[in-house]
């Protein structure tokens, strides 16, 4: 069975009198331990696509099964289990809490599993420790670099164990040298086995991956391997 | 979420933004002290009444008091001789739920050591010995009036102390008694003199040398009384002014009675209406005064001021929750993309929601510990400036109260912020700039 399983899946929005298909009957199967890039300009729907798969929303219509639980018509408090157990967000922005060090950010995710404060500690250290930062627990985000804040990111969407993890341009906000250390991170990750959903606009970050889905228009146009 | 979590949050966003907590916390801090101080001022007054009550007289006392007879009964209100010594006879024979019946009759006139001293014009009583108990005495010197005084209209008299003193300047209580004055011009034999009546702080402002305030005094009537025999004011100084009366005709001046026992009170009070409706031929011109009236108008009128008070504490806390109300939708709109990325790590709407509501409550907790501070300073003040025997009170469930209504505040202001938070989409909030 699929880890993601997506099958005429559209999500409309309505802007007064207008309907815009952001996404059109998209059909998708992404197996567990796949590295899959989706790429497509500006406006092409790959975010709603990627907040569909991160279940930030829900679709208007279709099928979409997530680690096997079907999610179309999910409520707000599955979707957040999903979100909290299942998955891990990397963002282009990093979206930490500037108020928390960076110990209390990795295990911001903990909190909402309802794990106990020392279990937390214990574990987001050892997220840190994973992405190489094993040094900085007590620096806030602002005291970080931009490569800092993203492995932060990072470790915060790891420190769950989820099963996917998705990337939303994660290298858009660096410098060339550290984007693509932070790509390697996630060459290390898929060698190691996790699920890891890169959306860009960047065909050359697609590379990447092993898998490749364009977008334009709300539909899937080409799949290609890299 | 653990809600200690959540409190753990508020307590840091509290502190990173102290200022702005604070002024918000202003109208819960005004609200619970004043509470607190309305609290204790009340309780002050009725712990001071309570007190002067007890010290005037227990609850014990019933006064048979003169009242219009009603509509129905005016006709026939001639038929009744009023409140006379008859009224004190046939309570002391038949009210077995009495204990003492003490009629009185009074007369202004002078008095005079017979050394030949200015007469000073004043109250005479003519009691029975009775009023020994119902009047609360006590014998400093001497002895008090008996029955036999009254048998035989002795010319004997109890003086209170300040009479005492004002007698005789110079010598103690003991030594004057056995001294003769002059009532209306004939000679009395004092036999006893009174204690010193007090309250606790003019006694205590007394022994330690300091000049005792010289506000109303509740006891000033009882220092200044001259008691003599019943039969002796009637015989010696009432006959003469009004010649027609016969010792049991005489209308009373007072009429009071002890019930003996407080938990036979009711019953005690029918007995005397059962009598006293027989003695005044059915006409009801008398009422039956309890100091348990005077309790329930002095509990009215303390209920009234901490209503009103509690109005005003009200308001204020109202306008208080309205404050915390607005910082923390200012909180929240700063707070947008925080909540976008503790809802896309997998809070729930309504983690979100009780975050919001426990800051909340954590604000007006605070406000309300500040408040207790505060009313600890309002009551300091008030207590310099209300009169000693009503110093205001500070009682634990007037804090409880106050925080609690703080707490209830900080809740419902809460509601909406926290409901406007927790309904804000994660990709709108994860955008937001």
């Amino acid at each position: 069975m699929s880890l993601i399983h997506l099958e005429g899946l559209s999500k409309v929005y309505r802007v007064g009198d207008q309907e815009i298909r952001a996404l059109d009957q998209i059909n998708l199967r992404i197996e567990e331990g796949e590295f899959l890039s989706i790429i497509g300009s500006s406006g092409s729907g790959k975010s709603t696509l990627m907040h569909l798969l991160g279940c930030l929303d829900t679709p208007t219509s279709g099928r979409m099964e997530i680690c096997g639980k079907d999610l179309a018509k999910a409520s707000g408090d599955e979707l957040a289990r999903v979100r909290n157990r299942e998955i891990g967000f990397v963002f282009q922005a990093f979206n930490l809490l500037p108020k928390l060090d960076v110990v209390s950010n990795i295990a911001l995710p903990l909190v909402y599993a309802g794990v106990p404060t020392a279990e937390r500690l214990v574990r987001a250290k050892k997220a840190a420790a994973d992405v190489g930062l094993g040094e900085r627990l007590s620096n806030r985000p602002p005291q970080l670099s931009g490569g800092q804040c993203q492995r932060v990111a990072i470790a915060r969407a790891l420190v769950n164990n989820p099963r996917i993890l998705f990337a939303d341009e994660p290298t858009g906000n660096l410098d060339s040298a550290t984007g693509r250390m932070i790509l390697e991170m996630f060459d290390a990750l898929h060698a190691a086995g996790r699920t890891i959903v890169l959306v860009t606009h960047d065909p050359a970050i697609a590379a990447h991956s092993r898998r490749v889905i364009e977008i334009c228009d709300g539909r899937i146009t080409r799949e290609y391997k890299p | 979420m653990n809600p200690l979590v959540a409190i753990s949050i508020g307590l840091r966003e509290i502190s990173a933004h102290k200022f702005r907590t604070c002024l918000s916390m202003l109208g819960i801090v005004l609200g619970v002290s004043s509470l607190i101080a309305t609290m204790a001022l009340t309780r002050g007054i009725e712990d001071g009444t309570r007190k002067f009550m007890q010290q005037m007289g227990g609850l014990e006392f019933v006064s048979i008091v003169n009242k219009e007879p009603s509509s129905k009964k005016f006709e026939f209100a001639n038929l009744s001789p009023g409140r006379t010594l008859r009224d004190a006879e046939a309570l002391k024979q038949s009210a077995n739920f009495l204990s003492h019946v003490s009629p009185e009759i009074l007369l202004s006139t002078a008095v005079a050591t017979d050394g030949g001293g200015n007469p000073d014009r004043r109250m005479v009583r003519g009691v029975y010995p009775d009023h020994f108990v119902i009047g609360m005495h006590q014998i400093h010197a001497g002895r008090f009036l008996t029955p036999l005084d009254v048998e035989r209209g002795s010319r004997s008299a109890v003086l209170g102390d300040s009479v005492a003193k004002q007698l005789w300047p110079d010598t103690p209580a003991e030594l004057a008694v056995g001294k003769t004055i002059l009532i209306d011009s004939r000679p009395f034999v004092v036999v006893g003199v009174l204690a010193l009546y007090e309250m606790e702080e003019q006694a205590r402002s007394r022994k330690s040398g300091r000049s005792v305030s010289r506000r109303y005094d509740p006891f000033r009537q009882k220092n200044e009384t001259v008691l003599i025999p019943f039969n002796t004011m009637f015989h010696e100084l009432r006959s003469g002014v009004f010649p027609l009366d016969s010792l049991d005709t005489m209308k009373l001046e007072t009429l009071t009675v002890r019930v003996d026992d407080l938990d036979h009170f009711q019953p005690a009070l029918e007995q005397i209406r059962s009598i006293l409706d027989i003695t005044h031929r059915g006409v009801d011109d008398y009422d039956l005064e309890t100091r348990q009236d005077w309790f329930d108008r002095m509990e009215s009128s303390v209920r009234a001021a901490r209503l009103s008070g509690g109005l005003i504490s009200t308001i204020s806390l109202v306008v208080g929750g309205i404050g915390i109300m607005n910082i923390m939708l200012a909180s929240i709109s700063e707070r947008v993309r925080e909540i976008g990325i503790r809802l896309a790590v997998g809070a729930r709407q309504r983690d979100i929601f009780w975050q919001i509501l426990i800051e909340s409550v954590l604000v007006s907790f605070l406000g309300g510990l500040l408040g207790i501070l505060a009313s600890l300073g309002l009551i300091e003040i008030l207590k310099s400036i209300s009169p000693t025997e009503n110093v205001p009170v500070l009682t634990l469930d007037a804090i409880f109260l106050a925080v609690g209504f703080a707490i209830v505040a900080g809740l419902f202001s809460g509601l909406y912020p926290a409901a406007k938070a927790s309904s804000i989409d994660p990709i709108t909030a994860l955008r937001y700039e």
